[in-house]
């Protein structure tokens, strides 16, 4: 494994440099944040209480859920795909390297980024502009755990669909979709307790929620019991291993139509 | 023992065959019709440590598929191959640690990082210890005086400083051998010298064995002692450059714009030649492009000046080009037997 570490480094330097990314994450991050603040504001205009979660915890759940996607959009979906298309592939393939392992230390490093980027900003908007309170509980404690096995499994998924560029020669439609998907079913657009409670009760197993809500749910909902984290964290690890398994057995059997048909 | 040993190897692509149109688009998707393209076609060769082997071959003539196999990215349709005893596609991690690959049309350094940054990571990937990493470092910098380079960023060097210092890292690991593939493609003559003596020096500083594919015929001349010609995915040739290097030396093709040309003008050409210089003079005229008319000449027998003056003398000519010969003329030499 040590020798993947320089790896996540170098695309933390590589972040570093786009300086003007960064600043965009920035600002960015701080539009939507007023917009949804507004928004959220006026559909709580009439009630204190929607579906049992308060103003300010709705709106510190889609604040903190809009840092996290930016968070985990690595776009290695996108960076895999076109490095299988372009043939670019052969530079790995002729290093002692595996490329999951490669790719997944690549993409922490750019999550580096992005938590330097966003975390600081987010927190100081939500807590010193909109006053957003942040309950005390083991929750917190567990948001950096939540948030690792939440990159796991988006890594994963992303992973596998940039696969796809063994076979398919424009991976745009499938990336699209898995990001509709994801981002819908996951809670990171509307909190999943604004779904009807047998939708919930289905997505509760999937991964998409595992992504988003979980983690969410540590840093909205801290003091709940272990009794409600653990179980959650648990589904959490499942897929996390599941998916990295399976993007490994698909990769064994990708990279045969290129070590047979040729590059 | 050989570094490499290759025994009747061949490999064959499965390729879809496509059918016009959008029409012809739907029904391929769920078309079989498939057909099979033999890239090498039982080829064999032994490759000892320590040489420097120029591997060559018009395009397409199943050079790049070769060296996939040899580097474990492509698997084998039949017959053997070893690098230092292993079956590269078997053990690919592992070989990978004794060989270094540079692929002319792409870099392997980090694009957005300093140049030093690839050289580190590269260390760590293939473990090496930081005093061999210092030693080495030092040397690639008196060989190729990169020093300056290192603190600039890849997408800032020339194309030539990227080529010299993707081929100082693929030696960084001290590897048993190194492909090299069209390591001086798109590059001017200046830096082609700089990289043919970096190559030469780092094979007889380390005795590493290095195979290069090149389409540049002066490439193969300077470096290799050895040249292995392939063609529709069978060896054409196999031995001493001195053979070729005849044949590269002697024969130059002469490019002209014959005013008011027509379909007569080639027939016309080779008639006043051989009138002029004799039916065994060494010349062959062909119309390679549209009006353009290529008379490759062996100086050995009718020198170039001659055959210049008289074509000048006797036609209207609107421009002239001397090329040196191709590597597509010297296959279609070997295949008239001209290395007998």
């Amino acid at each position: 494994m040590r020798i993947y570490l320089p790896i996540a480094r170098a695309t933390f330097m590589v972040g570093l440099v786009y300086r003007f990314g960064f600043l965009f994450t920035i600002i960015g991050n701080v539009v939507y944040l007023g917009v949804a603040y507004y928004l959220w504001k006026s559909i709580y205009h009439y009630s204190e209480v929607i579906r049992g979660l308060t103003f300010n915890e709705t709106f510190l759940y889609v604040g903190v859920g809009s840092a996290v996607f930016v968070l985990l959009k690595t776009y290695a979906d996108w960076f895999i795909h076109y490095e299988i298309r372009e043939g670019n592939i052969a530079n790995y393939l002729t290093k002692p390297v595996d490329y999951q392992i490669y790719n997944l230390f690549a993409n922490l490093g750019s999550l580096l980024v992005s938590l330097l980027a966003i975390s600081i900003p987010t927190a100081i908007m939500l807590g010193l502009v909109f006053r957003v309170k942040v309950a005390f509980g083991i929750g917190l404690v567990l948001f950096p755990i939540g948030l690792f096995l939440a990159f796991l499994i988006s890594f994963s998924i992303d992973y596998f669909i940039g696969l796809m560029g063994f076979y398919s020669e424009s991976v745009w439609g499938l990336s699209i979709t898995k990001e509709i998907i994801v981002t819908v079913l996951s809670g990171a657009l509307i909190p999943l307790q604004f779904f009807p409670d047998a939708i919930q009760r289905v997505l509760y197993w999937l991964p998409f929620q595992a992504i988003y809500h979980t983690p969410l749910m540590m840093l909205t909902r801290p003091n709940q019991g272990l009794n409600v984290f653990l179980p959650m964290m648990a589904i959490q690890l499942v897929w996390a291993v599941l998916l990295f398994i399976a993007a490994r057995l698909f990769y064994n059997q990708a990279i045969k139509v290129l070590r047979i048909a040729g590059g | 023992m050989s570094l490499i040993h290759i025994d009747n190897l061949s490999k064959d692509f499965r390729i879809l065959n496509r059918r016009e149109g959008l029409g012809g688009a739907f029904r391929d998707l769920f078309s079989g019709d498939y057909r099979t393209i033999e890239a090498v076609a039982g080829i064999s060769f032994d490759i000892q440590p320590g040489e420097i082997v120029g591997y060559i071959g018009p395009n397409g003539a199943g050079k790049s598929t070769t060296i996939k196999m040899m580097t474990g990215i492509l698997k084998p349709s039949g017959g053997i191959i070893e690098v230092n005893g292993r079956a590269p596609y078997d053990n690919r991690i592992r070989q990978a640690q004794i060989m270094g690959v540079v692929f002319g049309q792409r870099t392997q350094l980090w694009w957005d990082l300093p140049v030093i940054e690839s050289f580190k990571i590269l260390r760590e990937i293939y473990k090496v210890d930081q005093k061999t990493f210092d030693r080495h470092m030092n040397m690639f910098n008196d060989l190729v005086g990169l020093g300056a380079l290192y603190s600039q960023q890849v997408r800032t060097l020339s194309l030539g400083q990227r080529m010299l210092c993707d081929i100082t890292a693929s030696f960084l690991h001290n590897p048993q051998v190194v492909f090299l593939d069209e390591p001086t493609i798109g590059l001017d003559i200046s830096i082609k010298a700089k990289i043919r003596s970096v190559i030469k020096e780092l094979n007889s500083e380390r005795n590493t064995t290095i195979i290069l594919t090149t389409h540049d015929l002066g490439d193969v001349e300077a470096l290799c002692q050895r040249i292995i010609i392939i063609d529709k995915g069978k060896i054409l040739y196999d031995g001493d450059i001195k053979k070729v290097n005849a044949l590269f030396g002697a024969y130059r093709t002469l490019k002209l714009q014959i005013n008011n040309f027509n379909e007569k003008t080639i027939q016309t050409l080779t008639d006043k030649l051989c009138e002029q210089f004799g039916t065994e003079n060494g010349i062959t005229v062909a119309e390679t492009e549209e009006f353009w008319t290529d008379v490759t000449i062996d100086q050995a027998r009718t020198p170039l000046s001659d055959v210049l003056n008289f074509v000048m003398s006797n036609f209207k000519v609107d421009d002239v080009r001397i090329l040196e010969i191709s590597m597509e003329n010297v296959v279609r030499k070997v295949y008239d037997g001209a290395l007998g």
